[in-house]
Order: C-alpha cells, then sequence, then structure tokens
C-alpha cells in the first residue's frame, strides 16, 4: 500500500486510489464538486486543485492516482489562489438566490464557498438567463440557472440506474442538464440525482417548498419499505417527518436508495396515524385510550382461553416488526398462552423472490427473515387453509392480527379483514387508520402500535444482516410497541415514567388562547 | 461591616420637609397653569405624540408594482424572529415569473417583541415595521395578522410598493 503525505499528514491508502480519496482518509478538507466516491471521475469542476511535489503545475486531485512517496498540499498560497479564482468562474452565471432556493442550508456551494472562495467577486458582467422550473419527470425539477454542470446527475443516470435519460445540451456558457423530449426522468431511483447535486439545480417535487432544511434534525433509521434495509436519515421537525434520504453502508445500500423508499415517512404523519384505541364494529367505534383497550382486549384473551381453550385463538403476524417485538410476541404467545395458530401474512408471495437489480426487492417487509426465524425458534408456521377453515367452522374466537404499518405495501387488507371478521372479535394492532378496517363487521379492537422511527429494535434483512436503530423521534406517544402490548396483554402494568413525550407543535399563545382571563 | 446613617438632626423636624415638597408642588402647578404649552406631558388620546419615521411599529408586507405580495417565503424573518411569532407557509405560485410565494403569512402580533430583526433579515423589503402603535384590542379582537391584514389592511391605502423590483433587476442581469 502506498504511503503519501498530505498537508504533512502521512497516510496509507490501497493501490490505485486517488489522490482526493487519500484527503478523505487524512481527514483534510479539500473543495470539490463534481467528484462523488459513489460515481466515476469527471474532473470537471476543476477546484479540486492541488500541488504535488516535482511536479510543475497544480493537478487535480480526483483524477491524479497516488504513488508511493507523494506530497500533496493544498494549503499553499498557488492553490489558495486557484481554487478562490475556480469558484469565481462557478459563480458568474449562478443566480444567488439562495434565500428563495431549496438547497440553502446544505448546498455544497454556500458551504464552500464561506471555506474557499473570495468573498469580493470581481464579475461585472450581466448574468446568463437560463430556464428556471423546467419540468423533468414525476419527482425532479430543475433549475438551469443554479446548475453547475458538474455532471454528477448525469453520470448517475448512466453508471447506477442506467436509464440514460439526462444529458447536457448546448455549448460553453449555455450549457445546460435536461432530458430528451419524450423521456423524462422517469425511474425508481431519480431522487438520487437530487441528493448529489451539489447546488439547488435539482429538487424534489415531494419535498420542494415544504420546509427550510435548517428547521429539520435528522435521525439514523432502517428503511421499512423492503428486504433490503437501505441505511437512511430520516429528517423531522415538531410537526412530523418530511423526508428520507440515504446514508452510507458499502455492504447494503452504498450511497442510493430507490424512490418508493423514501416514501415511508408519509404514513408516520399524525394524519394517517390512529391516535386512539377504536372499539366496535362497521358504523360505531367508540374510543379508548390506547393502554385501556389494550387491558379489556387482555380481558377478552383471558375469557376465549379460559372457555375454549389456547386454540380459539388465530394470530396473524406480518414482517413489519423489529426482532425484539417478535421474541417478546412469541415469548407471549407460544410459551405463557400455548397458542399454535399463528399464521404468516405475506403481502405478495409470488413477488418475494423479484429484483430490480439494483435496491428494491419484492418483499416489501423489512423483517421477513426475523419473523421466519422467530417461527422457527418457537413454533411451526400455520397453515392458510386451516385459519379459512377454524374461521368458517366457528372453531376461531378470537383473532390477534399485527397488521402492516405500511399499508400502501399491502394491497390485500380489504380481503384479510372480511376474512378474519368472521371470528366472533377480532382485535388489529396497526399504526394506521384504515378504511377497509372501519368497514369491519364483527367486534373490533383497532390498538395504535408504534412506526419505525418511534422504537429501538433490529431489522434482519434478506442478506441475514441485523441492522439495528433507535428511537429517531416520537410522533404519536399514546402509542403502544408490539413489546409494551404483550406486557398489557400478560396483566401487567407499563412504566408510565419512561412514556414519550408529545412533540408538542407550535406552542400555542396562551394570551390568544385564554383572552378575557388575565 | 455595616453601616448605619442616622438622619441628621435637622431633618428630624417634619415642618420644613413637607413645606418644601409643598412648594416644589405649587411652584408646579402655577408654572404649568400659566404656561401650558411647556407642560411636558400630553393630553393623549386628544393629543398623540409624532414618533421618528424609524419607530418600529406594526409591521407592514410590501407589495409589487401590479399589487401582489413582494415576499418570497424565504423564512429568512421566520428563523431571525427571537419570539418566535412568524409562521409562513409556503407554495409554488401560477406566475411564470414568480416561483415561491407565502400562502399564508401570520404574525402572532402579541408574542412579537417589536425587536425589527424581520426587517433586517428580509432580503427582498418584504415586510417592514410602520409607524403604527395604537392597536390594543379588547377580547376577541384579531391578534393574529395574516397577509390580508398585514398587506392590504385599509391604513395603507392599497400596498406600500417594495424599493426591490425583481423585472428590474432581471433587466439588469442580476
Amino acid at each position: 500500500m502506498p504511503k503519501i503525505k498530505i498537508n504533512g499528514k502521512e497516510v496509507e491508502v490501497p493501490q490505485g486510489s486517488t489522490v482526493i480519496q487519500a484527503f478523505k482518509a487524512a481527514g483534510q478538507d479539500i473543495c470539490h464538486y463534481c467528484w462523488h466516491p459513489g460515481l466515476s471521475v469527471a474532473g470537471v469542476c476543476r477546484l479540486c486543485m492541488v500541488q504535488i511535489e516535482g511536479m510543475p503545475r497544480l493537478q487535480i486531485a480526483c483524477n491524479t492516482e497516488v504513488k508511493d512517496g507523494m506530497v500533496v498540499n493544498n494549503t499553499s498560497e498557488a492553490v489558495k489562489e486557484t481554487v478562490r479564482w475556480g469558484m469565481d468562474f462557478h459563480l458568474i452565471n449562478h443566480p444567488l438566490d439562495c434565500p428563495i432556493c431549496d438547497q440553502a442550508g446544505e448546498c455544497g456551494l454556500q458551504e464552500q464557498y464561506m471555506q474557499f472562495g473570495s468573498y469580493d467577486p470581481e464579475m461585472a458582467e450581466p448574468k446568463v438567463k437560463k430556464h428556471k422550473v423546467v419540468d423533468l419527470g414525476p419527482t425532479v425539477v430543475l433549475d438551469s440557472e443554479r446548475c453547475i454542470l458538474c455532471s454528477r446527475c448525469v453520470r448517475f443516470t448512466d453508471e447506477v440506474s442506467k436509464t440514460h435519460e439526462l444529458g447536457i445540451f448546448n455549448r460553453g456558457d449555455r450549457s445546460e442538464i435536461g432530458v430528451v423530449e419524450g423521456k423524462p426522468l422517469d425511474n425508481n431511483y431519480s431522487l438520487n440525482t437530487v441528493d448529489i447535486c451539489p447546488v439547488g439545480a435539482l429538487t424534489s417535487k415531494d419535498f420542494r417548498f415544504r420546509q427550510r432544511v435548517w428547521y429539520l434534525k435528522d435521525a439514523d433509521s432502517i428503511c421499512p419499505g423492503c428486504s433490503t434495509g437501505c441505511n437512511v436519515k430520516v429528517h423531522y421537525n415538531e410537526e412530523g417527518l418530511w423526508r428520507v434520504k440515504p446514508r452510507y453502508n458499502p455492504d447494503v445500500n452504498g450511497y442510493w436508495m430507490c424512490d418508493s423508499g423514501r416514501d415511508t415517512y408519509k404514513f408516520v404523519n399524525v394524519q394517517t396515524r390512529l391516535l386512539a384505541g377504536k372499539i366496535g364494529q362497521r358504523g360505531s367505534w367508540a374510543e379508548k385510550s390506547p393502554a385501556e383497550a389494550t387491558r379489556s382486549v387482555a380481558q377478552r384473551l383471558n375469557e376465549v382461553v379460559e372457555q375454549s381453550g389456547p386454540d380459539a385463538v388465530a394470530v396473524v403476524v406480518t414482517g413489519q416488526y423489529t426482532n425484539e417485538e417478535y421474541a417478546d410476541l412469541f415469548k407471549f404467545l407460544v410459551q405463557d398462552l400455548k397458542v399454535k395458530n399463528i399464521f404468516h401474512w405475506l403481502n405478495n408471495p409470488e413477488k418475494t423472490t423479484e429484483f430490480d437489480g439494483l435496491l428494491l426487492r419484492g418483499d416489501l417487509n423489512p423483517n421477513t427473515q426475523g419473523l421466519e426465524g422467530a417461527f422457527k425458534a418457537n413454533v411451526g408456521k400455520g397453515n392458510w387453509e386451516d385459519l379459512q377453515v377454524g374461521l368458517s367452522g366457528g372453531k376461531i374466537k378470537l383473532a390477534l392480527v399485527f397488521g402492516p404499518e405500511n399499508q400502501s405495501s399491502f394491497p390485500d387488507i380489504k380481503e384479510k379483514v372480511q376474512m378474519l371478521s368472521q371470528a366472533q372479535s377480532m382485535v388489529w394492532f396497526t399504526a394506521c387508520h384504515s378504511a377497509d378496517l372501519d368497514e369491519a363487521g364483527c367486534e373490533t379492537w383497532q390498538i395504535p402500535l408504534k412506526t419505525y422511527i418511534e422504537k429501538s429494535g433490529s431489522f434482519t434483512n434478506f442478506q441475514g444482516k441485523v441492522q439495528t436503530f433507535k428511537v429517531g423521534t416520537t410522533v404519536v406517544p399514546q402509542a403502544l410497541t408490539v413489546s409494551e402490548v404483550c406486557e398489557l396483554l400478560a396483566g401487567r402494568d407499563l412504566n408510565w415514567a419512561l412514556r414519550p413525550k408529545s412533540l408538542g407543535g407550535a406552542k400555542a399563545n396562551y394570551a390568544t388562547t385564554h383572552r378575557g382571563a388575565l | 461591616m455595616s453601616l448605619v446613617r442616622r438622619p441628621s438632626p435637622a431633618a428630624q423636624w417634619y415642618l420644613p420637609g413637607i413645606l418644601a415638597g409643598m412648594w416644589f408642588t405649587f411652584k408646579k402647578m402655577l408654572s404649568n397653569l400659566f404656561n401650558q404649552k411647556k407642560m411636558p406631558t400630553l393630553n393623549y388620546p386628544e393629543e398623540k405624540y409624532q414618533y421618528g419615521p424609524r419607530f418600529k411599529g406594526n409591521h407592514v408586507l410590501t407589495v409589487k408594482k401590479d399589487g401582489s405580495i413582494r415576499c418570497t417565503a424565504c423564512m429568512l424573518c421566520a428563523t431571525n424572529c427571537p419570539a418566535q411569532c412568524i409562521k409562513i407557509t409556503a407554495a409554488e405560485s401560477n406566475d411564470p415569473t414568480v416561483e415561491k410565494y407565502p400562502i399564508s403569512y401570520e404574525i402572532d402580533i402579541l408574542r412579537c417583541v417589536f425587536c425589527g430583526f424581520c426587517e433586517e433579515a428580509c432580503p427582498v423589503d418584504a415586510i417592514r415595521m410602520g409607524p403604527e402603535w395604537q392597536t390594543a384590542g379588547l377580547n376577541g379582537a384579531k391578534f393574529t395578522y395574516d397577509i390580508q391584514h398585514l398587506a392590504y389592511r385599509p391604513q395603507l391605502k392599497g400596498g406600500i410598493v417594495s424599493v426591490l423590483d425583481d423585472q428590474e433587476r432581471h433587466r439588469a442581469g442580476i
């Protein structure tokens, strides 16, 4: 492995790596736009200039291979001057509309100009006007004026998604990113171009103008969209979640994630969530607090088990919960209650082995492997035909359903509700409210559960890799995890001192809400 | 060490102090009666004080030449506001020359501390602190000002035009 000296600091990097990778390995700051670790080298921005001892002229770090004994710096006056001027050239036609630009706050141009730029631009010519608000496809909007032509997005569609939609058109200062007419940027990885865009040229239609990024906090999590288990960052504020972005993990997802995974923030927000326990059936629902409702479920469960034995209880589980929750659930059901009828609800059994070649898998559950493991360790998987027979024969009196958290990946909810409501009573544990469930024909409990961002635990992905994640934020504080449900069903109480607090939203002004009270 | 300051023997007398105080009171009363113009107080509300032009009173949202709202919903004022009284919801505009505009801009005036940071933060002269200050209200009065009030209230006579015009800037090549 070649040894190289960077700004006086010695590092050892693998053979064949470039100087910019050595800079990253040494933890040294270097200005760059067009270079992205997940893409090929373009060398178009000319900002990663470095001085290499023995070479008469400055070199670009992204396209220079490391050689043993190289002495490199980017702190000399010559390099600083070059980068300053390079930055000025990038800003010649950049509109500097940071206040209305969605990228402001996380913009490479803003950050690097503050660090490396000249604060006194000398360009007096009028700026070249280009197209603004160009509709590239169903997910992405382009602002050509802001674009600095780093070509990252073009390389992404050429090399990673291999769909070749984007290209650079025209010449010189009139060059623009664009798509060919009739071929919009429409693939399941298009929003990665927004992530890698170092300026605000490409913006996501879903997130555009919704929030300023400096109002958002982020939390690390695992995408629950499919069994790949991409590592993600969830951006949230006190009103809820706003977007999901990929987090680098070389073993699972690299730098990318798919567009359908980016929608997994939507079902977490309070508009779609079940906020209180609901008891009743079609047309008549009474609301109770989740813990109260679960206690009444426990009562019914005990009655059924005492009168007709544990075989009168059927449990349906989806692969959307954490390994820890499955462990608690199977311990309670199999060891304490001796229930044998446990069924695995797989949403699309014929598609589970599908794979789009990059990240998205046909199995749209994050933890199918974990559930299979729990079944193997405890009890055999029940057969759906037996369940049908038991339900229509009246043998099964109570059905407990640990339903889907992400309902959009379960198209058969309506069928399952109709099928399971043949039992005398049904308990449906779910994070979101569902119109199909409100039409249930038998006595039904709906108990709100927490979503992936509100609990800690681990998912086992398709490779068998166990990925842990922690609580990011709490959207519905009164919702329960499956482990808490098991505690309550077993007749124990929760530790109320440890319950999460509500996000609160914007605080109401006392003087406006209580007028006349002063 | 504690120091105890005892009143001087002269101050222990009652009448000299009272008479000195009464002398001052009656002197002021008579001078105000015979020379009312020099009186420092105002007969509010019949008389009102004229504050300087830089007075920071209730906010005004400026408008463009065509009368539409100048604000671009960049939320720098809301970010800078120490009282967190500004709430903006941005949206995409139908006008092709405008990209982003506020569909709602609300100031909770009871929270506002009139510091003027919003007007300092604004990059396009969209919000200003106006001269109004007599905006007390009874119970039930509306203290959350919306765009209709901030930009188009009757006192503004159709809106105050911003000094910064996008079209002019565009023509100048900025």
